[in-house]
């Protein structure tokens, strides 16, 4: 890589990324109070930790991003069936927490294999429409873009993690649109999925995504149990107020009324206790983040690039979305983490990979430079 | 490209391919921002109504959510006797439970194979109580697996209880009576909170688990024996575990009632009063202090103990106490109503001298019965009996060999002699000055009013006329008239002391737990009777001759003039040979000169002079010569 490209990296993305697993590891901190009285004294913290696997990816994000990102495009078929053997390792022998099968462990350690796979099937969508952008208008193109986004969501559906799946399903959405399909063919596709809905719900949807459905409607039903934590992830994030209790002051996370309060639940913490401030706070980060992703796409020199970067913005946008808005009972329960906040190594390492990508997409977003 | 697309479809294509990928600024990227600013202002608008708009009731539930008010219970007080000692105590009772939801995963066989081995119930039986108890309230309220365990278990279990998850040792307060029997009627118990109960009383703070008092003491001085609850409101966490106390209000022992019952006396009047009585009747007598009013001792038989109502009664055992022979749960000297047989003529006496119907020289010859003819019909002749023919009698006579015959006479006259005696107004209207007919207000519940009859009760009880024979019973203290034994007690003691029916209590002070006087009982004066002084001492001195000279007696004490009067109430179905089952009756004050302490028995099968007479004897000789005397007769001085 020629050295005078490095002038075009983007040191706010970085900052902003910075920023956001800042934040989060003050809120994984308060959070693990509860089991953590003594604070961080050693490695086996949560805080530690995330900082740890931020360390690694920091360095991930480097290697990604002095590669050409060119090379993930000769890479994107392998790279795509590793996505659907790891996805099918986790089915045969994930190890299950809470009732789903996420995590295989390779080399002593757990990896979350869903979030792996979710960045591999960008590349692999990127290239396929990449390779297929004069002939994008076509209903083949379109269907086999969406196959490939399917094989690697009923995957994870199967696990069962409806949340990741959908997670697939937008950044297909919003790949192929920006690609330069017709916007027909996916309202057509939405229509029948609209259709489609209620036997989905009684022939694909287990016991548990129904059970869960019918929770967001009416917590009350089971209020000391599956109806527990939504009820009292409203009223951590509502008994904020404006202001918050204050930074480990909160209530309800510190005495344990949340459940994974460093993971899915971690804006509820924040909620809490930074209050709409810290949660306007967050928000402005995230958009600022997005936005900077979304500058690399526009500026991105073909089609590869433009739709990786667009993928990993819109990923990023819906994991955020879907993760805050089941916090605050807009959506219904889905395991999703808040992306760079939400304690976890897979999904930390894995979105800086993805900066990585978007900042070697950047540096080569000229082929001549003067 | 492809060949076979339709031209309009390649020209399309082309056109699109033309434009090339969409570059900087174009509208797919603005869209992309859109979306952006879209999802998170859904996001804000949210946000805004959880923590802005409906914050403070979020707030509120966190608050509810975090913050626990836990009642503190305070110690019961204590009840003593008049010299201090100790009648009740305050004792644990233990409970072995099990708390499901603090169970462990899958290990919860292994806590019921240890509770099965300490309290011995099966572990089939202990998943079926956990299996209800979870049906019936939830996960985290303790399912009892075995009530009131012993000592020695519940040290083990204690034990066992921090190692052990889901177990729980439940230890609630009870009151142990030291004397027993010896003073049940008195004490009385307490028990669980009933639901009336509660509903009435839980404005003063009364939870559904508490204990409150069900008779006796137990129940008068509740309000004083209870105290005064603490409150505690603690932080707990999501399983409910206590974190941190934030505020405390400790809670105020109960108060201490310090009895006026003598607990030796009342031993020994028990104990004489059982060996006159015969197993199943009933008995009942008190000792009174004819000046104050002050209950010294009170006994009822048959006894129980209080102590079995602090752990499982069975409703067999219940229904014994209750229905059994002489109806054990009854304090027969307040409860339940007798006719008071000749102690009434003293009652009959006093009013026949202060109507000017009798004065001491006032002489009747009983010839052993007297004669009634029928009002309509001459021929007809009732015949009116004396216990034995007993000559002529003046006054003194007459109440110290207890004549029937002389006060047949004085309370409802002999017309064909002209005698006019007191008629049956007169006698109700000063047996109700004496206080019968109505409850003495003794501190205890359940008291019986009694009756007093007269015409116009018969007429609207039994829709009878009044005959003049209902007088003359009247006037000997059997036919409708009925009393307790205590209020035979305070209206004889009316004629031993000046004329004043007292309110005999039970209460002497109230001391706080540190032995400090908070309150104390002063007597109390129900009724002063209309009689002349000069009148009671005429009555007075006709007692002592009973008792000195008369059918009283038995009633004797060596060294101690007394003043006393027996009575024999027929009750019941008439026997073959024309006899009837007879209450005995015995009623005295000592000394005679200056008149202390007050004596009433009741035996529910004996005589008046041959049976209560003597145990009255004994419990005032007890009073005043202590157990030296009593048991050492032979020791002279």
């Amino acid at each position: 890589m020629a050295f005078r490209a490095v002038r075009h990296f983007d040191y706010a993305l970085l900052l902003l990324t910075g920023a956001l697993v800042a934040y989060g590891a003050l809120l994984i901190y308060s959070a693990s109070l509860t089991a953590y009285p003594e604070g961080i004294v050693g490695l086996s913290h949560p805080v530690a930790k995330q900082a740890l696997f931020a360390l690694f990816g920091l360095a991930a994000m480097g290697i990604v991003a002095w590669m050409d990102y060119r090379v993930f495009r000769q890479m994107a078929p392998a790279l795509y069936v590793l996505a659907i053997l790891i996805l099918v390792a986790v089915l045969v022998m994930g190890e299950s927490a809470f009732g789903s099968r996420r995590w295989i462990t390779i080399a002593g350690t757990q990896v979350q294999a869903s979030e792996v796979a979710k960045l591999l099937t960008i590349v692999a969508l990127a290239r396929y429409l990449a390779d297929q952008q004069h002939q994008i208008t076509r209903v083949r193109v379109f269907l086999t873009s969406l196959a490939l986004a399917l094989l690697p969501a009923v995957l994870v559906m199967a696990e069962p993690d409806m949340g990741t799946a959908i997670i697939f399903g937008a950044t297909w959405v919003g790949m192929v649109l920006v690609a330069g399909a017709r916007p027909r063919h996916v309202l057509l596709l939405g229509g029948f999925l609209l259709a489609a809905i209620p036997f989905v719900t009684l022939a694909v949807l287990g016991d548990y995504q129904r059970e869960r459905i019918a929770l967001f409607f009416n917590p009350n039903s089971d209020p000391l149990g599956g109806g527990f934590n939504i009820l009292q992830a409203e009223i951590s994030v509502g008994s904020g107020g404006i202001f918050g209790k204050g930074l480990t002051e909160g209530s309800q996370t510190q005495l344990d009324f949340l459940q994974t309060p460093t993971t899915d639940y971690i804006f509820s913490v924040l909620g809490e206790e930074l209050g709409l401030i810290g949660a306007l706070v967050l928000l402005a980060l995230f958009s600022a983040l997005l936005f900077r992703a979304i500058r690399v796409a526009s500026l991105a020199r073909d089609q590869f690039g433009r739709l990786l970067a667009t993928g990993i913005a819109i990923m990023i946008l819906f994991q955020v979305f879907i993760n805050i808005a089941v916090n605050i009972r807009l959506l219904p329960v889905t395991g999703i983490p808040l992306p760079l906040v939400s304690q976890g190594g897979s999904s930390l390492i894995m979105l800086f990979a993805a900066m990585g990508l978007l900042q070697s997409v950047l540096l080569r977003h000229r082929q001549i430079e003067f | 490209m492809d060949p076979y697309l339709e031209p309009k479809g390649r020209e399309r294509e082309r056109q699109r391919a033309r434009q090339g990928p969409p570059g900087r600024g174009h509208p797919v990227f603005a869209l992309l921002r859109a979306l952006v600013i879209l999802l998170f202002g859904i996001l804000i608008v949210q946000l805004v109504r959880l923590q802005v708009v409906k914050g403070d009731d979020y707030a509120r539930q966190s608050e509810i959510n975090a913050l626990r008010e836990v009642q503190m219970p305070p110690a019961r007080g204590l009840i003593l006797d008049r010299e201090g000692r100790p009648l009740v105590t305050n004792a644990a009772r233990f409970s072995a439970a099990v708390v499901p939801g603090h169970l462990p995963d899958r290990g919860e066989v292994g806590v019921y194979r240890q509770l099965e081995r300490l309290t011995g119930v099966t572990t089939d039986e202990i998943e079926t109580k956990v299996a209800a108890g979870i049906e019936k309230n939830g996960r985290f309220e303790p399912v009892t697996i075995k009530a009131d365990i012993d000592g020695d278990t519940a040290l083990m279990l204690r034990e066992l209880e921090p190692v052990t998850p889901g177990l729980e040792l439940q230890v609630e307060p009870t009151r142990r009576y030291l004397e027993g029997p010896l003073l049940a009627h008195v004490l009385g118990y307490v028990g669980s909170i009933s639901q009336d109960e509660y509903e009435e009383l839980r404005d003063q703070g009364y939870l559904l688990q508490d204990y409150i008092g069900k008779t006796g003491i137990e129940l008068t001085y509740e309000s004083v024996l209870r105290g005064r609850p603490g409150k505690k409101l603690i932080e707990v966490d999501a399983l409910g575990r206590e974190l941190r106390v934030i505020s405390e209000r400790r809670a105020l022992d109960g108060s201490n009632p310090v009895l006026t019952i003598d607990l030796d006396l009342q031993r020994k009047v028990k104990e004489t009063l059982e060996e006159f009585t015969t197993d199943g009747d009933n008995a009942a007598a008190v000792v009174m202090d004819i000046r104050t009013g002050e209950l010294l001792a009170m006994v009822s038989l048959p006894g129980f103990d209080n102590n079995v109502f602090s752990g499982p009664l069975s409703d067999e055992e219940l229904a014994a106490l209750v229905e059994g022979p002489g109806k054990p749960l009854l304090n027969h000297a307040i409860a339940e109503r007798y006719a008071p047989g000749s102690t009434f003529k003293t009652i009959v006496g006093a009013a026949a001298l202060q109507e000017g119907i009798a004065s001491t020289g006032t002489t009747i010859v009983s010839r052993g019965y007297i004669t009634v003819q029928n009002e309509y019909d001459p021929n007809v002749v009732y015949k009116y009996d004396d216990w034995a023919a007993l000559g002529a009698l003046d006054f003194y006579g007459g109440i110290a060999k207890s004549s029937d015959v002389y006060f047949y006479y004085l309370a409802g006259g002999k017309a064909d002699e002209g005698f006019v005696g007191l008629g049956e107004a007169r006698v109700a209207q000063y047996a109700r000055a004496f206080g019968f007919g109505e409850p003495t207000g003794v501190d205890l519940p359940g008291e019986s009013a009694g009756v007093v009859p007269d015409a116009q009760w018969k007429e609207e009880t039994i829709d009878q006329p009044w005959t003049i024979g209902d007088t003359y019973n009247f006037g000997i203290g059997q036919g409708y008239l009925s009393a307790t034994p205590l209020q035979l007690i305070a209206a004889v003691s009316a004629i031993g002391n000046g004329g004043t029916v007292l309110t005999p209590h039970l209460l002497r002070e109230i001391q706080d737990s540190h032995g400090n006087v908070l309150q104390r009982f002063e007597k109390s004066v129900r009724r002063t009777v209309p009689v002349d002084q000069g009148y009671l001492d005429i009555v007075k001195e006709a007692m002592r001759q009973s008792v000195a000279d008369g059918v009283a007696k038995g009633g004797a004490v060596p060294g101690v003039e007394v003043a006393g009067k027996t009575g024999t109430a027929e009750f019941g179905p008439q026997h073959v040979d024309g006899s009837y089952d007879t209450h005995g009756w015995y009623v005295g004050f000592a000394p005679y000169d200056d008149p202390e302490v007050a004596v009433v028995v009741f035996l529910q099968r004996g005589g008046g002079g041959s049976d209560a007479a003597p145990v009255g004897a004994q419990i005032l000789d007890y009073y005043f010569h202590g157990p030296q005397l009593a048991q050492k007769p032979e020791e002279t001085e």
